[in-house]
C-alpha cells in the first residue's frame, strides 16, 4: 500500500469536515467541501497572524507617536521642533494612531484590503510603507524563488539516486556530507562563502544587490550584475536546502525501493533507467511538492537573515531596518507581506497536488 | 532503564548527547575556566588588554576592538544561550505537551481546533513576529526572551506529543481502564504518562533546537537583550566593526563554531531518539 504524506493531510482534514458539517452541507460535493475548508483556513490563518502582529505593536506600554516624531526629527523630514499639541495630531492621524484601539484595527484593515495602504512609513517619510514593499519585494521573491526550486530540484534528484544507488560508497559519501551540512542554519553557510570566495577569493561582491553604477532595468547588463551580486545569498540557501531534501528524499525512495510494483517493473523487464526515472522519482517528487509548502516558512525566516547579512536590498532587510527604528507602518507591511506570500504558495501546492498526484483526492 | 539501551544502542544519540554535554560542562565550568582564561579581569571590560592581539598563549584566541579577550568572552556568553535555549525549549516542551494531549486525548472538535492552530504556527514564518516582539519588549532578559521564543516553538514539542497520544489512547490497556471505570486522570496518570516520557523528551529537543534557530536568529542581527554578552551577540558585534575586511575572523568563528555544535548535539539527539523509540524510522534513515 502507498501511502504518503499529502494522501494522510487531505484524508484528516476531509475526515474533520465529514465530522463537523454533517446533514447542513450535504448537498456539496466532496471537491467543493474541501475547496471551502482549505480556503477558510486560508483566510483565517491570515487574518490571525495580521492581528496577533497588529496588536503586538499598539499594546506596547507607551505612546507610539512620541517615538515616532522623534524618529522623523532625527531622520531630518521633520520641519519643525515645537512638538505642538496641532503637530502631535497631524502626525497621529498621518501614522493612523487616532481613535480608539477598536477603530484603528478597523480602519488599519480596510486601508490595506481596499487600498492596499499600509499608512507612511518613517524610514523615507512621507513615502508610503506601500512603495518601500513594493520595491523591495521582487528582491526578496527572486531570491527565494531560485534558492528554494534550485534546492528543492537538485535535493530531490540527488535523494533519489543516493538511494538507488544506497550500496555504493559514493552515495554514502555524500548522504554522509549531507546530514553534517544539514544542520549548519544558512546564515553560518552565508558566512563562511562570505569569508572565502568574496573576501579571501575576491570572486563574488559581498553586499547590494547590483552594481552601484547601474540602473535597475531589465537591459542585459543589468541582469547579469544581479545574477553576479545574488550569486552568494542563494548559495548560501541552497546548499543547505539540498542537504536537507535529499535526506528525507532518500529516506522516503529506500522505503519504496521494496514494494511489489518495483519488483514487477523489473521483472517485466523494463530497463532500470526506466524504472528509476518513471516509477520511483515519481513516487519521490510529489510528496516533496506537500513537503515544500511546510519548508518555505523556515527559508523565508532564514532569508532576513541572509538579507542582513549581505545589505541585500530585500524586504528581510527592510523589515530588520524598520524594527530598529521602530517604524511600526513598514514593519507590519513587510511582515504581512512575508505571511501571506508564504500562505498563498501553500494555498496554491494544497489545491494543486490532487491536479498532479493521482493518489490525492479532494475526499469529503 | 530505557535511557541507557537508548545510549547503546544509538550511535547517532551518543554523539548527539557527547557534544551536547560537553557544552553544558564548558557552561557550568565557567567561573574556574574564566579565571585561567582572564584571571581577575571582568571579561566585559573595554580596554584591558591590546586591540585585534592575534592568538598567544596569554589569549587562546587573541582579543577583540575594545581590548577584551575573545576566550573570555566566549566562556561568559556560552551558558547565557545555552540557558536561553534551553529555557525556552523547557517552557515550550510544557506548552506543547499540554496542547499535544490535550489534542490527541479529547480529539473531536478540540482536536480539530488545537491542530489548526499547530498547523498555523508551523506553515507561517516566525521569525518576522519573534523580530517584532524582541524589538518591543522592554528590558528584554533571559527570561523574558526564552518567553517569546516558546511562543513559537511548541508546535514542534505538540506535533511529537500529539501522535504519540493518539496512539497509546487506543492501546488495550487503556481500554480496559476505561471499562473499569477508571477516571480520565487516573488513566492519564496511570497509563499514558509514564509511556510519553521518551516522547516529552523528543518534543524538548526539537523545541530547544526551534529556540536556539530562532535564538541565533534575533542576536546575530543585534536584537537580542543588550545587558549581556551572548554567541549570537558576539557574532553581530564582530561583524558590525568588520573583522572579516580585517582578516580577524576568529573572533567570530569560535560563536559559529560552538552554535553548530550545538544544533548538531540537539539533532542528533532528538534523531537518535525517534528512531530509537520509533523503529519503523530505523530501517528508512
Amino acid at each position: 500500500m502507498v501511502t504518503s504524506t499529502p494522501t494522510t493531510t487531505l484524508d484528516q482534514e476531509a475526515e474533520l469536515t465529514g465530522g463537523s458539517g454533517k446533514g447542513g452541507r450535504g448537498a456539496l460535493s466532496p471537491t467543493a467541501t474541501y475547496l471551502l475548508r482549505r480556503l477558510g483556513l486560508y483566510v483565517l490563518t491570515l487574518w490571525g497572524s495580521l492581528t496577533a502582529s497588529f496588536f503586538f505593536f499598539r499594546l506596547l506600554p507607551g505612546d507610539p507617536i512620541s517615538g515616532i516624531i522623534s524618529q522623523l526629527q532625527t531622520r531630518g523630514q521633520y520641519s519643525s521642533l515645537d512638538n505642538s499639541q496641532d503637530m502631535v495630531e497631524f502626525y497621529r492621524k498621518e501614522f493612523g494612531l487616532d481613535g480608539s484601539l477598536g477603530q484603528q484595527y478597523v480602519s488599519y484593515f480596510r486601508n490595506i484590503l481596499t487600498q492596499f495602504d499600509f499608512g507612511p512609513s518613517v524610514l523615507s517619510y512621507p513615502s508610503p510603507a506601500t512603495d518601500l514593499i513594493i520595491r523591495a519585494l521582487p528582491w526578496t521573491f527572486a531570491l527565494i524563488g531560485v534558492a528554494t526550486l534550485l534546492g528543492w530540484g537538485i535535493g530531490v534528484v540527488l535523494g533519489t539516486l543516493t538511494a538507488w544507488k544506497r550500496n555504493s560508497r559514493w552515495a554514502e559519501l555524500i548522504t554522509n556530507g549531507a546530514l553534517g551540512l544539514s544542520h549548519i542554519p544558512p546564515y553560518f553557510m552565508a558566512l563562511f562563502l562570505l569569508i572565502f570566495l568574496s573576501y579571501r577569493g575576491g570572486l563574488l561582491p559581498s553586499r547590494g544587490a547590483y552594481d552601484a553604477g547601474l540602473d535597475p532595468s531589465w537591459s542585459l547588463e543589468f541582469m547579469i550584475s544581479a545574477i553576479k551580486y545574488g550569486t552568494l545569498p542563494v548559495l548560501a540557501t541552497v546548499i543547505v536546502a539540498v542537504a536537507n531534501w535529499m535526506i528525507s528524499t532518500r529516506a522516503l525512495v529506500v522505503s519504496i525501493l521494496g514494494e511489489d510494483f518495483l519488483t514487477f517493473a523489473n521483472a517485466k523487464g523494463i530497463t532500470p533507467r526506466h524504472v528509476l526515472t518513471r516509477y520511483v522519482l515519481r513516487n519521490a517528487w510529489l510528496p516533496q511538492i506537500a513537503a515544500l509548502g511546510l519548508a518555505l516558512g523556515g527559508v523565508v525566516s532564514g532569508n532576513i537573515l541572509i538579507e542582513r547579512l549581505f545589505v541585500y536590498p530585500g524586504l528581510g532587510n527592510l523589515l530588520v531596518d524598520a524594527v530598529i527604528i521602530k517604524d511600526v507602518n513598514t514593519a507590519m507591511a513587510t511582515v504581512t507581506l512575508l505571511i501571506f506570500m508564504v500562505l498563498t504558495i501553500n494555498l496554491i501546492i494544497d489545491l494543486c497536488l490532487p491536479l498532479i498526484d493521482p493518489r490525492v483526492k479532494f475526499t469529503g | 532503564m530505557v535511557f541507557v539501551n537508548l545510549y547503546r544502542e544509538s550511535g547517532k544519540f551518543r554523539l548527539g548527547a557527547v557534544i551536547t554535554l560537553i557544552l553544558i560542562v564548558i557552561g557550568v565550568l565557567r567561573t574556574p575556566l574564566l579565571n585561567l582564561a582572564v584571571g581577575d579581569t571582568d571579561p566585559m571590560a573595554v580596554g584591558s588588554f591590546g586591540i585585534f592581539l592575534d592568538p598567544t598563549r596569554d589569549h587562546l584566541l587573541g582579543t577583540d576592538r575594545f581590548g577584551r579577550d575573545v576566550l573570555g568572552l566566549v566562556l561568559i556568553a556560552l551558558p547565557v544561550s545555552l540557558t536561553v535555549a534551553f529555557l525556552a525549549g523547557a517552557l515550550s516542551t510544557v506548552l506543547g505537551v499540554v496542547v499535544g494531549f490535550v489534542s490527541g486525548y479529547k480529539g473531536g472538535r478540540v482536536d480539530s481546533v488545537l491542530r489548526t492552530l499547530t498547523d498555523m504556527f508551523i506553515v507561517i514564518p516566525t521569525l518576522p513576529l519573534i523580530i517584532i516582539l524582541a524589538a518591543n519588549t522592554r528590558n528584554l532578559s533571559s527570561l523574558k526572551l526564552a518567553l517569546v521564543l516558546a511562543a513559537f516553538s511548541w508546535p514542534f514539542a505538540a506535533r511529537v506529543i500529539r501522535s504519540q497520544v493518539l496512539s497509546l489512547r487506543e492501546r488495550p490497556y487503556v481500554e480496559l481502564s476505561k471499562m473499569t471505570n477508571l477516571s480520565d486522570r487516573e488513566i492519564i496518570v496511570g497509563d499514558i504518562l509514564p509511556n510519553m516520557a521518551p516522547y516529552v523528551a523528543i518534543g524538548f529537543a526539537q523545541a530547544s533546537v526551534g529556540s536556539a534557530f530562532a535564538l541565533v536568529g534575533l542576536t546575530v542581527i543585534g536584537l537580542g537583550p543588550s545587558s549581556q554578552m551572548d554567541l549570537g551577540r558576539m557574532i553581530s558585534e564582530a561583524l558590525g566593526y568588520g573583522v572579516i575586511s580585517l582578516g580577524k575572523e576568529l573572533i567570530f568563528v569560535v560563536p559559529v563554531a560552538l552554535l553548530i555544535l550545538l544544533f548538531l548535539g540537539l539533532a542528533l539527539i532528538s534523531q537518535g531518539m525517534e528512531e530509537f523509540f520509533n523503529p519503523r524510522l530505523r530501517s528508512q534513515a
